[in-house]
């Protein structure tokens, strides 16, 4: 299928048309088939050949900056909506954004815009001065510059709580000052670079920034400039940049609401090592620095550990036989890797769909946050014909590419780098050191009892709002509504004094769990409505459960609540909390189409004994 | 080349980027096709370029009053690479 094979679909009203329209935009290489896709798409709505349902509210997208903002709008729109994120645009006026944000009546404000895609003017991005002039006036300038920049995006956060896609600035590509340019911060080159670096630092979480200083180096600072483009139309880049730009803010938007990947499966040989260690031994695969080959795995391994280091968790899924598939891991001087870095470690003879699938409860993941890297076609097919939830990478032929390859495959971009995903490889691993000692212990009473766990109970923070709006928007099983929340919404919650949002973390004598568990709940009248109530399946049956009940129910009557109400929203992962309410002493109050409603009066509840010795409630004193 | 021969090549260029077929000749212009608005505008100028081989110079397309005075225009940008 073509574009030209796909305007016949159009011009006959087949409803073939979405589907292809679908595979064709997310193959599209360059602005001109993007365009023309998102063309055909508008024209296929004017025609009233309609897509199939989907079932999101449109987001609320704004779009200002100091350019025409025409036709990247038509770009954004098409990939936002083909990705399953249909957006509603207001778009600003060429170069009227100060006077948009600025302005109480602003039109920007009566759109209330959910996300706000601000492209300030690289024109104005410019030292005033001379060449000459001191660098610290010079720096001065440019940290005025940006601060003016985030002044502005934080305004419009401040009026909307959306959050803010900021655009930083390409740098010149011409040789204008020659090799003079990097040697002051008054050259177009350095200003714009120490600007981008302060906007990039200096930006609270509520922003994500568009980096179009690294896309036009991606794709060539020639390539990204288009005077012409900004003489007839104002144009913010060359249409290649444009396509950048556009397929960056869509990606930026699609990441608010969704979770990186969490599990990075792995192949062995001829994937973390050349050669087949079963057939050539131990000393016979390729990898160290001996040879050209033997140091490219190695590097991959190096990339794959720093990839831990970010909270990946690792996995090896080899056709093998065990006892020869851990020998490297455990005698090869050259491997990077070792036996903790894998928290689960399946060689045999089954297929790789059977063991990833049996892989997802070991962890207590779901399927759609593994990633599954092989370099055999055959084993690729396998897994994505079986367990299509499963993301997979099929390596190309040069293991020269595979760092690249991985780096380049935008599954595991953190938004934030919180302290706890580096340490998630050791939680994992102290599990294993819990169920052991469960094992020895007699009943449940005693084996709580004996993990000595200490509860930290608090109201949103700002400084945990990166942590909480991740663990709201990858928990799963446990979340009773699975709403999701943005961390500029996490913030709005914080800041509205009728609703209650607390966090629990929990520690015992194996480690630290970290933040695991998230209520929010709205008041309403003598009511308490509970919004959210999520935790992450590592602390299953430790009576955090009960804890958190007894801080809501100690809260809500604070704050003068006479019931409790709690929802269950059934998904297609969250089957375990289906009776939770009830568990928790709620009764049954309605049938709903989509799921149950519950309710728990408050005159007579008493807080629950529990193992967990709470150092810390939320709202307090403390 | 001459008129005749790029209104040819045009042709084929407008055929994919129309979805209702239009018949090009050297009188006419964007104001007496519907579609011809400034989103299909886009995407003409780029698919132009690019089959032609050719750059065209700041603000001289928007001179061009129809189809033939574009054709003649390609025509010039040809000769001048």
């Amino acid at each position: 299928m073509d574009i030209a094979a796909l305007k016949t679909l159009l011009l006959n009203g087949s409803p073939d048309f979405w589907p292809q329209l679908t595979a064709l935009t997310r193959r599209a290489g360059d602005f001109e088939e993007l365009f023309q896709l998102s063309t055909w798409r508008k024209k296929a709505l004017a025609r009233k050949l309609c897509p199939p349902a989907r079932p999101a509210p449109p987001l609320r997208l704004a779009i200002l900056g100091g350019y025409s903002l025409y036709p990247l709008h038509e770009l954004l729109e098409h990939l936002c909506a083909i990705q399953g994120t249909p957006a509603e645009l207001w778009l600003g006026d060429y170069d009227n954004y100060v006077a948009e944000i600025m302005a109480d009546d602003s039109e920007l404000y009566a759109f209330a815009p959910q996300v706000v895609l601000l492209l300030p003017a690289e024109n104005r991005c410019k030292y005033s001065g001379h060449l000459t002039d001191l660098r610290s006036a010079q720096q001065a300038e440019a940290t005025h510059t940006a601060e003016a920049v985030l002044d502005l995006a934080r305004q419009v956060n401040a009026r909307t709580g959306a959050e803010i896609i900021l655009t930083n600035f390409m740098l010149p590509a011409r040789h204008d000052l020659g090799a003079y340019r990097s040697r002051t911060l008054g050259s177009d080159w350095a200003f714009r670079q120490w600007v981008n670096l302060e906007l990039g630092l200096n930006a609270p979480a509520c922003m994500r920034i568009c980096d179009v200083a690294f896309l036009a180096s991606r794709i060539g600072g020639l390539k990204a400039a288009d005077a012409r483009g900004w003489y007839e139309t104002k144009q913010p880049g060359s249409p290649a940049l444009l396509f950048e730009i556009a397929r960056e803010a869509a990606n930026l938007i699609a990441s608010l609401k969704r979770a990186p990947k969490k599990v990075l499966v792995l192949d062995l040989d001829n994937t973390l090592w050349g050669g087949v260690v079963a057939d050539d031994g131990l000393e016979g695969i390729e990898l160290g620095d001996t040879s050209p080959r033997g140091e490219a795995f190695k590097a991959f391994q190096k990339y794959i550990a720093s990839l831990k280091q970010r909270g990946v968790l690792l996995a090896v899924c080899s056709k093998n036989d065990l006892a020869r598939a851990m020998e490297p891991f455990e005698k090869h001087p050259e491997m990077v890797l070792r036996l903790p870095d894998i928290v689960s470690f399946k060689a045999n003879w089954e297929p790789k769909s059977e063991n990833i699938r049996r892989m997802a409860p070991e962890l207590n993941l779901g399927l759609d946050s593994f990633v599954f890297v092989d370099d055999n076609p055959a084993e690729i097919d396998i897994v994505r014909q079986f367990v299509p939830e499963v993301t997979t990478i099929l390596l190309g032929p040069d293991p020269a590419e595979y760092v690249a390859q991985l780096q380049d495959c935008r599954l595991f971009e953190p938004d934030n780098i919180t302290a706890e995903d580096g340490e998630r490889t050791s939680h994992y691993r102290a599990e294993a050191g819990r169920k052991a000692l469960e094992a020895t212990v007699t009943d449940m009473d005693s084996y709580l009892e004996s993990l000595e766990m200490e509860g930290t109970l608090s109201e949103f923070t700002g400084v945990d709002a990166p942590r909480l709006s991740q663990l709201i928007n990858k928990s799963n099983q446990f979340n009773l509504t699975t709403r999701r929340r943005s961390e500029a919404e996490v913030l709005a919650v914080m800041n509205d004094p009728n609703f209650i949002g607390f966090s629990a973390r929990l520690k015992d004598r194996f480690g630290d769990h970290g933040l695991i568990s998230i209520v929010i709940g709205e008041k309403k009248g003598d009511t308490l409505k509970i919004d959210t109530w999520l935790m992450s399946c590592r602390v299953l049956k430790r009576q955090v459960e009960e804890i958190m009940l007894n801080e809501l129910v100690r809260l809500a009557k604070l704050r003068g609540c006479q019931r409790l109400e709690g929802v269950y929203l059934p998904t297609s992962k969250n089957e375990m909390v289906r009776d939770f309410y009830v568990r928790m002493g709620f009764v049954v109050t309605a049938e709903l189409e989509n799921g149950r409603e519950f309710e728990l009066p408050l005159a007579t509840i008493q807080p629950v004994q529990t193992k967990i010795k709470i150092t810390r409630q939320a709202y307090g004193p403390n | 080349m001459v008129q005749t021969e790029v209104i040819a090549q045009l042709q084929t260029i407008f055929d994919s980027v129309f979805l209702d077929p239009v018949v090009l000749t050297p009188a006419i212009s964007a104001k007496d096709v519907p579609e011809w608005d400034s989103l299909t505008h886009i995407s003409l100028m780029v698919a132009v370029e690019k089959a032609f081989g050719v750059r065209f110079r700041v603000g001289e397309v928007e001179n061009t009053k129809n189809v033939g005075e574009f054709a003649d225009l390609i025509i010039k940008r040809k000769q001048q690479l």
